[in-house]
């Protein structure tokens, strides 16, 4: 894939659908929640349940669905939810009516290279068409004690207040008194590590700045000084030199390399 | 359980507890997690036809939409270059760190949120659709996918975001104003096919129409405007003065056959022509307030003095001040209404003074009953004559009476104001025809003025002289009215009123000025009387 993706506005790839799916047939189905949960927790490959199609023989009726989850799944814990749920579930299944429906899918690219620049290049690589819905289902459960006890609990859960008051004696002391901060530690200690800034040659000095300048235009004193790790008065009469300072709006005190020194390709 | 051994072969099986009656079969479920697809749903809206099954030799192209540039521009975030000439050094951490002083949370742009584009086909036969994201729906319950894979064991896929798919419209249509507006001529619109096109014309030469209507605009405006500005300062410019400068018009412009077209000619008639006036005249701006049509109700009494105005330009505001005060005063008390009238046929009567010399009011008084009574009549055919006389005036309005057809409600509006609205207009027809002709023009007349005179009549069917005349004070000519609402006051000498006139502002020299009062004097026969040697004119208030 092309690297240049930092620069979403302008490059822009049109993404051909794959279309080789497209004749199958897919089920839709509507899971409850606390089903889909334990699912998503499911690894790899596994097995989650077996699915039993009764058709009748006779005509005219529909065949009738059945979902028994496993045992494994029903096992399965998912945190803050009740571990109970019913084991049976039957499926309801309706038509698709005059709507039309289609699955597509994306493949997502690895997440290494998407974490940089987030852009939808790198996030969709491949779009492909998955099917198309020839029937509609709802997993129901079917009711019995777990399933009512299920629905017991999540009432109760529903029913607690998000936010509870609690009768305290005293005050509750936030924070302890520190005689010195973790901040000024560090800073102290990076102080101490670096040393004094020490002037350098005047020629390197320039070379570096022009080096810098190099990158960016304009540039904070206090900027420069980091990274040129000079002594900022110093620093200022080298600047004066080479550079000019800009005391209005548009690029307040910040510093500009003077126009003999430039080569820009003049982007303005 | 028992069925791991079979879970294991992964593969479906015939039930073997199968009733007799039913057949069972079982089949293993399995959902892969990690297999890094994301699965979403695309949902047509209904009519669409997309089948993707007939689709796969054509290409199919799904992309995101890029909203990047209008997140930029929404959250005024600089487009700075990043580096290179321009940039700055730590700008934009600079900028967020800001940001987050200032409590301002810019919720980062996310082109995975945007929607979706698709396009299928290629070229300019490619349709195209933009899918939105729907929400919601997957907030208490979640959606798989059931496929069956080539071992017949099921797969499931969590369905993670449903899009909406709709068809992008790439036609022009009418916005919904536009539709208002054809909605509204819907029983007047035979080919509902024209419509668009003419949507096209009308964007093509834009400039052009928008001129043209502009143009009529200002006309209409203008010809309110000037029926409705009141400048009171002005009142007392005598009436006469206007019918000289008509009649000279006359002279110049118009000759005794377009009379006669005047006297079958309807309302319609006396409007255009007001509007051709309008346009010799310096084209004027001028904010409108919206009740143009009571505006000119109002007028319509006086109407015949306005329109007479507006031929100069100078006077134009002092008319239109007095067709104001006409207005009011109806409005304020009912008596003032014969005025009115009176005015009227003063004007008339001046007119035949101007030419006939002949004195007396009650004669032209007697006349103007006899005219009336002409002028009913020519009313009820007025209707008839309408018609006809749209169609046969194609020559002075073929451009007016289409922008009509076509434009701006507000002039259709003006429109349907209806006979009232219009009969200033005739009036003024009929005033600069009377002018020309005296024989011909008295029939005519009557039959013009109809409308508005009866109307007076209907509101005021006592005729007082005196009140008359207080109303005339408004005007800014020299009319008998005028005149004799100075004498009634006090005694002058001529000398006096001589000056009164003049301070109006009236383009008159002065020997035109005292010739027009002498010929009035005639008429109004005032009192004679010398004080101190110095002959003082008056009137009795009992005339």
């Amino acid at each position: 894939m092309s690297s240049n993706q930092e620069d979403s506005s302008t490059s822009r790839q049109v993404r051909e659908v794959d279309l080789t799916a497209a004749g199958r047939g897919v089920w839709l189905v509507k899971v409850p929640k606390y089903l889909s949960e334990k699912w998503k927790k499911a690894s790899g490959k596994c097995e989650v349940g077996r699915l039993k199609i009764t058709r009748s023989k006779l005509p005219g009726t529909k065949p009738e669905v059945t979902f028994s989850m496993n045992d494994v799944q029903m096992k399965q814990e998912v945190p803050g939810k009740p571990t109970i749920t019913p084991k049976e579930h039957k499926f309801l299944l309706t038509g698709v009516g005059n709507q039309n429906l289609v699955v597509f899918s994306e493949q997502k690219k690895d997440a290494a290279n998407s974490s940089s620049s987030s852009t939808a290049e790198d996030i969709s690589e491949k779009i492909a068409i998955e099917g198309k819905v020839i029937q509609r289902a709802e997993c129901r459960p079917v009711v019995d004690s777990s399933y009512v006890n299920l629905k017991k609990e999540q009432r109760v859960v529903m029913n607690k207040p998000r936010r509870e008051i609690k009768q305290i004696a005293l005050p509750v002391n936030v924070y302890k008194p520190k005689s010195d901060h973790k901040a000024n530690i560090e800073y102290q200690k990076k102080m101490k590590e670096e040393g004094k800034r020490i002037r350098m040659d005047k020629d390197e000095v320039q070379n570096k700045l022009f080096s810098i300048f190099e990158k960016h235009q304009y540039y904070n004193i206090v900027d420069l000084v980091r990274l040129t790790n000079q002594p900022i008065t110093y620093l200022k009469e080298i600047l004066k030199e080479i550079c000019i300072y800009n005391v209005k709006a548009p690029h307040k005190n910040m510093w500009e390399l003077r126009p003999e020194y430039r080569h820009y390709k003049e982007a303005k | 359980m028992t069925s791991k051994p079979q879970a294991a072969t992964g593969g479906a099986k015939p039930g073997t507890s199968a009733p007799s009656q039913t057949s069972t079969q079982e089949y293993v479920v399995r959902v892969p997690n990690g297999s890094g697809k994301k699965h979403s749903m695309i949902k047509f809206s209904t009519g669409t036809e997309v089948d993707f099954l007939k689709l796969t030799n054509t290409t199919v192209r799904l992309e995101r939409e890029n909203n990047f540039k209008e997140y930029k521009t929404a959250h005024n975030l600089e487009t700075m270059p990043k580096f290179g000439a321009g940039s700055e050094y730590g700008r934009e951490q600079k900028e967020e760190a800001r940001r987050k002083k200032f409590g301002i949370n810019i919720k980062k742009y996310n082109p995975d949120d945007q929607p979706w584009l698709m396009k299928v086909g290629k070229g300019k036969d490619a349709k195209r659709y933009k899918g939105v994201r729907e929400g919601t729906i997957t907030e208490n319950a979640s959606y798989y996918i059931f496929t069956q894979c080539a071992d017949g064991a099921f797969e499931a896929f969590p369905i993670e975001e449903w899009y909406n798919f709709q068809p992008i419209i790439q036609y022009k249509y009418l916005n919904s104003d536009e539709a208002e507006e054809e909605f509204l001529k819907r029983d007047k619109t035979m080919n509902m096919f024209s419509i668009m096109l003419r949507k096209r014309i009308k964007n093509e030469d834009g400039s052009q129409d928008t001129e043209a209507e502009e143009k009529e605009m200002k006309k209409t405006k203008k010809r309110d405007k000037s029926l409705i500005l009141t400048d009171m300062d002005d009142w007392g410019l005598s009436d006469d003065d206007d019918d000289e400068d008509d009649d000279d018009e006359g002279e110049d412009g118009e000759k005794k056959p377009k009379k006669e077209k005047k006297k079958n000619k309807g309302k319609k008639k006396g409007k255009k022509n007001a509007k051709m006036n309008d346009n010799d005249e310096a084209v004027e701006e001028s904010d409108e307030g919206d009740f143009d049509d009571r505006e000119l109700d109002y007028i319509s009494d006086s109407g015949s003095e306005s329109e007479l105005d507006e031929k100069e330009k100078n006077d134009k505001y002092d008319d239109k001040g007095v067709d104001q005060e006409h207005g009011l005063k109806r409005l304020i008390d009912s008596d003032e209404e014969s005025s009115e009238e009176d005015e009227n046929k003063d004007e008339e009567d001046n007119d035949e003074a101007d030419i006939e010399n002949e004195g007396g009011d009650d004669d032209g008084e007697k006349k103007d009953k006899k005219k009336k009574k002409e002028k009913k009549e020519g009313n009820k055919d007025g209707a008839e004559s309408d018609s006809s006389s749209s169609s046969s005036d194609s020559d002075d309005s073929d451009i007016d009476k289409n922008e009509e057809n076509f434009s701006s409600v507000l002039f259709m509006q003006k429109k349907k104001g209806g006979s009232r609205s219009n009969s200033p207009f005739e009036k003024l027809e009929t005033t600069k025809s009377e002018s020309k002709s005296e024989g011909v023009k008295r029939k005519m007349e009557s039959e013009d003025t109809n409308d508005t005179s009866k109307k007076l009549r209907t509101e005021s069917p006592v005729i007082t002289p005196s009140s008359s005349s207080s109303s005339l004070a408004s005007s800014g000519e020299i009319t008998e009215e005028a005149i004799r609402r100075y004498l009634t006051r006090k005694p002058m000498t001529a000398k006096e009123l001589v000056q009164k006139f003049k301070t109006k502002k009236l383009e008159l020299t002065k020997e035109q000025l005292t010739q027009r009062i002498g010929q009035l004097f005639k008429k109004i026969n005032p009192e004679k009387k010398y004080v101190n040697g110095v002959l003082y004119l008056s009137v009795k208030k009992a005339d």
